[in-house]
């Protein structure tokens, strides 16, 4: 099995004016894949759907080789899943939530569990109701932890932590994938998160997915070009050419904004009468906003 | 080491991990027969992917700078003063290759930044 996660063609109507639609994702078994999207775009849909939470209007969904709907429970068991809200009940204390969690869970380790709460210091007796937001979050990350997921599903994990606990919430779940061979998905508006950690990408939009790549791809493959002289009209780029403005008057000339660059395309220019200045390097957010900015644009 | 890694570099993370594993080796700071952080240690502490940094071990391994023994961990090997030297050089003609694409950049002229490098310099150039 190569795909984690594989769906095809997935469908959903949420409400009036919101459906996911034919959404095909791959995600490679082993991966740390970063779902990204910004808010409203069907990310939380989708986590829902990939876990059997809701049910598809069409199309299908195997999870770690199996279908959903149909066979979520089995999926479930070697499944972690923090939400973005996370769902615990208050009156019970820390260590009555993962004696609760653990009894779900043939596969919870004792010991990983007691690893974590020492590592992320949470007070075994204090009750859930008492727990500020970043203890409420590091003890979501332990309880998925500690059920040891072949499949780890966070929605939006670090949202709202302080740079500290996101750390320290971060650093735990990378020592556990360099310990197990274990698929994490990532679903997170947080770009330069997930910039450091992920080795894959999705990019979605408006319900559909507007790019699925490693993420060595995708940042290599966003330029932002600086070109003087260019032709009026420009055709048989061997990039593809997302976007073309005026410059910034400092350095005049025009802006290209490229996707699938590589360096012996700059002898396209020459070929045109143009000139190539520089090629600017985007980083992951730059990228993202430059390809949602484009795939939004009418006729694009 | 580590403190420079930049995840918003084109550069791929693993080429800047072992590169600051190279320097430190042509620098002296790490000595053959010393380990290298464990995989698992180096991708919590740098909070990336742990098959960045076993990617960045194994190129490290393919130059011959480090051994990766199975089961104890990875290790630097001796290279020898030549590779360690000519490894400097590398490092250097890099440095000076991104200050004259920046110099580039703010329009000034190769022979400027040198009178620069002269003067900051001083005797030593």
């Amino acid at each position: 099995m190569s795909n984690a996660i594989e769906t095809k063609h997935l469908h959903r109507t949420m409400g009036k004016d919101f459906e996911i639609r034919d959404l095909s994702l791959s995600v490679p078994s082993g991966s740390i894949y970063g779902f990204l999207g910004p808010n409203g775009s069907g990310k939380t849909t989708t986590v829902r759907l990939l876990l059997g939470l809701l049910r598809p209007g069409g199309g299908s969904i195997a999870v770690l080789g199996r279908p959903i709907p149909s066979d979520v429970p089995r999926v479930l068991a070697r499944t972690g899943y923090v939400p973005e809200r996370p769902q615990l009940y208050g009156m019970l204390t820390v260590a009555e939530a993962m004696r609760y969690h653990a009894a779900f869970y043939s596969t919870w380790e004792e010991r990983r569990a007691e690893d974590l709460t020492a590592r992320f210091g949470l007070r075994p007796g204090l009750r859930i109701s008492r727990l500020s937001k970043g203890e409420t979050g590091k003890l979501m990350m332990l309880l998925s932890l500690a059920q040891s997921p072949d499949l780890l599903v966070l929605d939006e994990p670090t949202d709202g932590l302080d740079p500290v606990v996101r750390r320290e919430v971060l650093s735990a779940l990378l020592d556990y994938v360099s310990q197990r061979d274990a698929t994490i998905f990532i679903s997170s508006h947080l770009v330069h998160e997930l910039e450091r950690i992920c080795d894959w990408v999705g990019v979605m939009d408006a319900g559909r997915l507007v790019a699925e790549m490693p993420m060595q791809t995708f940042k290599n493959g966003i330029k932002r070009l600086r070109v003087a002289d260019a032709p009026s009209l420009v055709s048989d780029t061997p990039f593809v050419l997302l976007a073309r403005e005026t410059g910034d008057g400092l350095a005049g000339g025009e802006v290209w904004v490229v996707r699938g660059w590589q360096d012996p395309m700059k002898q396209y220019f020459e070929g045109v009468g143009a000139r190539l200045r520089e090629v600017v390097d985007l980083d992951l957010e730059e990228g993202f906003v430059e390809l949602l900015r484009t795939f939004r644009k009418p006729g694009a | 080491m580590f403190d420079l890694i930049d995840p918003r570099s084109p550069t791929p993370l693993y080429d800047q991990i072992a590169d600051r594993v190279r320097m430190a080796i042509a620098s002296g700071d790490l000595r053959p027969g010393e380990p290298l952080p464990s995989v698992r240690r180096l991708a919590a502490n740098l909070r990336v992917n742990p098959a960045t940094v076993v990617q960045a071990y194994r190129t490290l391994e393919a130059e011959g700078f480090v051994e990766m023994r199975q089961g104890s961990g990875t290790f630097v090997k001796d290279v020898g003063a030549a590779r360690r030297d000519e490894e400097r050089g590398d490092q250097a003609r890099n440095l000076v290759r991104e200050m004259l694409a920046e110099a580039a950049r703010r329009g000034l002229r190769a022979r400027e930044v040198l009178a620069a490098l002269r003067d900051e310099t001083g005797a030593e150039a």
